[in-house]
């Protein structure tokens, strides 16, 4: 016989695990799908996320609605400027502006705020106006009077084609609907809105601040010219210009791609604890199947595979399968865009498509390779504990989880790795942080909790009962899994707590009535000389209604501390949007009841003649602004200094008025204004809207209701998601739980077959191990409602941005179901345990 | 013929508790190559523990075990691996065939890891050679315990070892196996030449051995 002179070793191992695999695969099926669950959820979120960022990148000019974008707000702008890039680009106009709609020639005519585009000839200078019927965008343009309305916009108000609307005093016929524009970065995504052309705007009287009016120049470059060049001819065009601002591509959307950031993290670190805990069911598997091999190891052992042979085997095993559930899992997520995209394309109007990535595959394949090595190598380790020489006594090892200072470190350099490979890049990578330090606190605390269990019920040594004693001793015996129990049942109940508490306070927020403080409706755009002719309109149709009018005007930050406001924030930050555009503010005598001071002191009466500026007190952390700050605010043109006087704590969910700025009344009643009013009506239906623009046909008013049942829609939408990854939270949870038992299966087959034959009844055994579960669940429960309660708190409040409310009867009820489903579950993976086979396990086959 | 195994003043001791357990007391031995020896003894004597020094699957307390000229007694586990995986070949009462592996691949395993050039074929001329022609391709779950043992065997034997060691090898057997099982044994070390040490409490077996070892109390009598 000839031997081999240099066959590699890893073939011959490699040759094997492929073997194994095949054979064994129906043994570690809950790896398998724990495994595929959990990588599946992960593919199918960065899947998602980059079609979203990658449609979003690819229909940037279209979204922008053009190569680039001048901006100027509610100002025509300096046209001598616009009409310069027209020598050398194509521009197309357009203004948008909201006012209400109403039908008309009914019995009951109804009116809705909506936001009008007026657009012109040129328009889209990117993608295209999908509408129906064919010739109808030409029309607007041709013939005056004409408007084309959103779907949702005809279904709210049950608008058929041909059928006239009123917009302030001028009839519009609806010549035909629309079911999206391209570019919807800068425009509303969602809500009603229509479409109309550039003569609308001269039909109509538009005022001011209170019409949102927005003007825009969208430019396209010639195809020959280098964009670049362009860019900067512009920039050159308008350097002097304070009030244009100058959109690019890149920019375009950008409020989204913060949104689907800022979920997309949410929904990613709740996708890696349950992979995390995951792991630790493959943790538990993994060492059960490595107990039923415990024979074919120590074989191959005394045929003279070295440990690490052995161990490679399994390591190689885990890779194997683990390439293949990634391709399985990553190439499954494609199955889940159409549907993100049927919810995106009606939501925001974006289409997406399955978009395969070459780093994204890797990234899933390496957090999955990093929790599994992790989670494998106290397991996989366990290999060395195997002896050969076992198979001369007939002796069963069960093995344990087997920690040196080698592994521990090089676990702690891997979760490390994985820790890091989650935070950077994210869109807040202190939240990432936090939440991983949160994660690992909860692990270390069940574990001491499990070693507190053991310490006390060592000591309780006095009962008779002899389902008690057995459990207890179950419990406390040397290698127990009580600790790996604990620590898999109190993670994946927290987890599952903390995400049906989320859940719950989403479907609450979802399902709860309009604040109390929030009035029935905002009124817009009322004009200096129309504020009694208004509030008398209210009150001739509900006496008892209560009215808030504030005075309102318009202004930008043009400078703070004397520069750019830009070098105070970065455009990612919550607060941004305080000097993205012009900004409403009013001024009051006294400070406004549901806004108190948080810092600083009311308007210094001894100085009229000074701008006081009261400040919203997150805008003031996020700008990092100081008491005496000085605001440079361009208010109608002329520039004036406003001091920082006092934050104020404002929260805009309660939707009564709210302002950024207030400024002192002393000084600021002077300047040209208009009115912002609410109303609270004694009986909303006394309130005729319709009417009310009879009396003020430019007055725009926005029903509470309907923007609430808007919100509840993308609210509803997230809920769906949150449920879903609870869902398979609840899952994995499961699958670790029996896996947990799994563990000791042999063990629990022996033990129960040594209580067989000293003749303990099958009532007693059950009995013993409901014991031992609640004996551990109580004590898991508690711990693990408490860290649910912070958990969720922080979700709610921080990520969310909405209220969160402790709700007893949920988490009673949340765990009680929790209880009853792992315990049933536990009983059934015992069950088999139940009835051990003598003869085999005496003869030790 | 010169030596293959020798054992000089071996003593193993287990840790029990506070108590310490003398399983062997100065063993002195030497195992000449070719030779044939049965290890016998009252249960608990420390048979089996002889064997598992001798195989490297257990460290003495004290003494040396010098294997063909080697001492093992102080190199690390891998490298007691690479000496039993090459010289020594061992069968268990029980058989310990890993149940998911087929007859024809517990004994291609061996070879391979011993990088045989075609482990497949050697493999099958072995079984053949056992008259388990017709059981290729059977787990041992689909096999009688003198199937099971004669494949167990063929494990052992692959790679023609320097030493075989055997552990009650008919000790889960009915007599008709015993006899076609020690037969087979017994022809094979005297065909190929290798070296046998075999542990039974049957007289009979223990008799087939040109030379016969008892032990007591831990102690070569």
């Amino acid at each position: 016989m000839e031997k081999l002179n240099n066959p590699s070793e890893f073939n011959l191992i490699f040759k094997y695990a492929l073997k194994d695999l095949s054979r064994n695969y129906q043994k570690i099926s809950s790896i398998i799908v724990t495994l595929f669950i959990s990588l599946f959820i992960l593919s199918a979120i960065f899947t998602i996320e980059d079609s979203l960022k990658k449609e979003l990148n690819d229909n940037a000019k279209v979204l922008l609605g053009g190569d680039l974008e001048i901006d100027y707000n509610r100002n025509q702008g300096n046209l001598d400027l616009v009409n310069k890039v027209k020598e050398f680009a194509t521009i197309s106009q357009m203004i948008e502006f909201s006012t209400m709609l109403s039908t008309t020639g009914r019995t009951k005519n109804k009116s809705l705020f909506t936001r009008i585009k007026t657009v012109d000839e040129k328009y889209p200078l990117y993608g295209e106006i999908i509408y129906e019927p064919e010739g109808a965008y030409e029309r607007i343009q041709k013939e005056p009077n004409t408007i084309l309305i959103n779907e949702s916009l005809s279904k709210t108000l049950n608008i058929k084609i041909n059928e006239k609307v009123k917009v302030q005093d001028q009839n519009f016929t609806v010549i035909g609907f629309i079911k999206s524009v391209p570019d919807v970065s800068g425009f509303v995504a969602f809500g009603d809105w229509a479409l109309a052309g550039k003569q609308t705007l001269e039909i109509l009287k538009l005022n001011g601040i209170g019409s949102f009016l927005n003007y825009e120049y969208k430019v396209k470059f010639n195809s020959n010219d280098d964009p670049e060049k362009i860019e900067k001819r512009i920039q050159n065009i308008f350097k002097d210009d304070q009030k244009v601002k100058l959109r690019y591509p890149k920019n375009s959307a950008s409020g989204l791609k913060r949104i689907i950031n800022n979920f997309s993290q949410f929904l990613s670190l709740v996708s890696i604890s349950a992979m995390l805990i995951a792991g630790i069911g493959i943790a538990n598997t993994l060492l059960s199947f490595i107990n039923q091999n415990n024979m074919s190891i120590a074989v191959r052992k005394a045929i003279g595979f070295y440990s690490g042979n052995i161990k490679t085997l399994y390591y190689l095993q885990l890779l194997i399968l683990l390439f293949i559930i990634t391709v399985i899992s990553y190439g499954s997520s494609f199955l889940i865009v159409p549907v993100a995209d049927k919810y995106l394309s009606d939501g925001l109007g974006l289409n997406v498509y399955p978009a395969f990535s070459f780093i994204n595959f890797i990234k899933i394949f390496l957090v999955g390779l990093l929790v599994l090595i992790i989670f494998s190598i106290p397991t996989i380790s366990s290999i060395d504990q195997v002896k050969a020489s076992n198979l001369f006594r007939n002796v069963f090892q069960n093995l344990q989880f087997y920690y040196s200072k080698r592994s521990i470190a090089l676990s702690f350099i891997l979760l490390s790795i994985l820790v890091l490979l989650f935070t950077i890049g994210s869109e807040k990578p202190s939240y990432s942080l936090g939440y991983f330090g949160a994660f690992f606190i909860c692990l270390i605390v069940f574990f001491l909790l499990s070693k507190l269990i053991i310490f006390f019920l060592k000591k309780f040594k006095s009962s008779s009962n002899i389902s008690l004693k057995v459990s207890i001793k179950n419990i406390t015996q040397t290698k127990s899994i009580t600790p790996i129990t604990i620590m898999s049942l109190g993670l994946g109940v927290t987890l599952l707590l903390t995400l049906a508490m989320v859940g719950t306070n989403f479907q609450r927020e979802i399902a709860k009535s309009i604040p109390d403080i929030a009035p029935d409706y905002f009124f817009v755009g009322i004009q200096k000389g129309e504020r009694e002719k208004f509030e008398q309109g209210v009150l001739d149709m509900d006496p008892k209604a209560n009215i808030e009018i504030v005075p309102m005007v318009s202004s930008g930050i043009v400078k703070i501390n004397g520069v750019n406001p830009n070098t105070y924030i970065k455009p990612d930050n919550d607060s941004y949007w305080v000097i993205g555009s012009e900004r409403r503010s009013s001024w009051v005598e006294n400070v406004p009841e549901d806004n108190p001071i948080l810092k600083g002191e009311w308007w210094d009466l001894s100085n009229p003649n000074q701008l006081q500026i009261s400040l919203d007190a997150k805008v003031a952390k996020d700008f990092n602004i100081e008491l005496g700050d000085i605001f440079t605010l361009n208010i109608y043109g002329r520039e004036i200094d406003g001091k920082i006087v006092n934050f104020r704590e404002v929260d805009y969910r309660d939707l009564s008025i709210n302002f950024a700025m207030l400024f002192n009344p002393q000084f600021a009643k002077n300047i040209p204004h208009e009115y912002l009013a609410t109303a609270k009506f004694n009986n909303t239906d006394q309130f005729d809207e319709t009417q009310m623009l009879e009396i003020l046909p430019s007055l725009s008013m926005i029903k509470i209701s309907d923007y609430l049942n808007k919100v509840t829609a993308v609210l509803n939408k997230v809920f769906i998601a949150v449920t879903l990854i609870s869902a398979v939270t609840i899952v994995i949870g499961l699958i670790v739980i029996s896996s947990a038992i799994m563990v000791q299966g042999k063990v629990k087959e022996y033990q129960n077959l040594v209580f067989k034959i000293l003749g303990f009844s099958k009532k007693e055994i059950i009995f013993s191990s409901i014991i031992e579960f609640l004996l551990i669940f109580f004590s898991v429960i508690l711990i693990a409602i408490f860290f649910a309660v912070i958990g969720s708190k922080f979700i709610m409040e921080n990520i969310f941005e909405l209220v969160w409310k402790f709700d007893l009867k949920v988490l009673f009820n949340l765990g009680l179901s929790i209880g009853i489903v792992t315990l049933i579950l536990i009983m059934l993976t015992n069950l088999k345990y139940l009835n051990p086979k003598v003869y085999p396990l005496i003869r030790n086959q | 013929m010169s030596a293959l195994l020798k054992l000089k003043k071996i003593n193993l001791k287990y840790q029990t508790g506070k108590e310490n357990i003398s399983v062997l007391k100065d063993i002195d031995l030497i195992i000449k190559k070719k030779e044939t020896v049965s290890v016998v003894g009252e249960s608990g004597s420390g048979k089996t523990s002889l064997i598992m020094l001798i195989g490297g699957l257990e460290r003495p307390t004290s003494g040396k075990i010098i294997f063909q000229d080697q001492e093992i007694t102080n190199i690390n586990e891998d490298e007691v691996s690479e000496i039993r995986k090459k010289n020594i070949g061992i069968i268990f009462q029980s058989f310990y065939l890993i149940p998911n592996y087929t007859a024809f691949e517990n004994v291609a395993l061996t070879l391979e890891l011993n990088k045989f050039k075609n482990p497949e074929k050697e493999a099958k001329l072995l079984l053949e050679r056992f008259g388990l022609k017709h059981r290729f391709n059977n787990l041992p779950s689909q096999l009688s315990g003198g199937e099971q043992q004669r494949v167990a065997i063929a494990r052992a034997i692959a790679m023609k070892p320097e030493l075989i060691l055997a552990d009650e090898p008919t000790g889960n057997l009915d007599t008709e196996n015993s006899i076609m099982i020690s037969d087979i044994l017994f022809e094979y070390v005297k065909e190929e030449g290798s070296s046998l040490i075999m542990v039974t409490h049957d007289p009979k077996l223990a008799n087939k051995a040109k030379r016969k070892i008892k032990i007591k109390d831990g102690k070569i009598k």
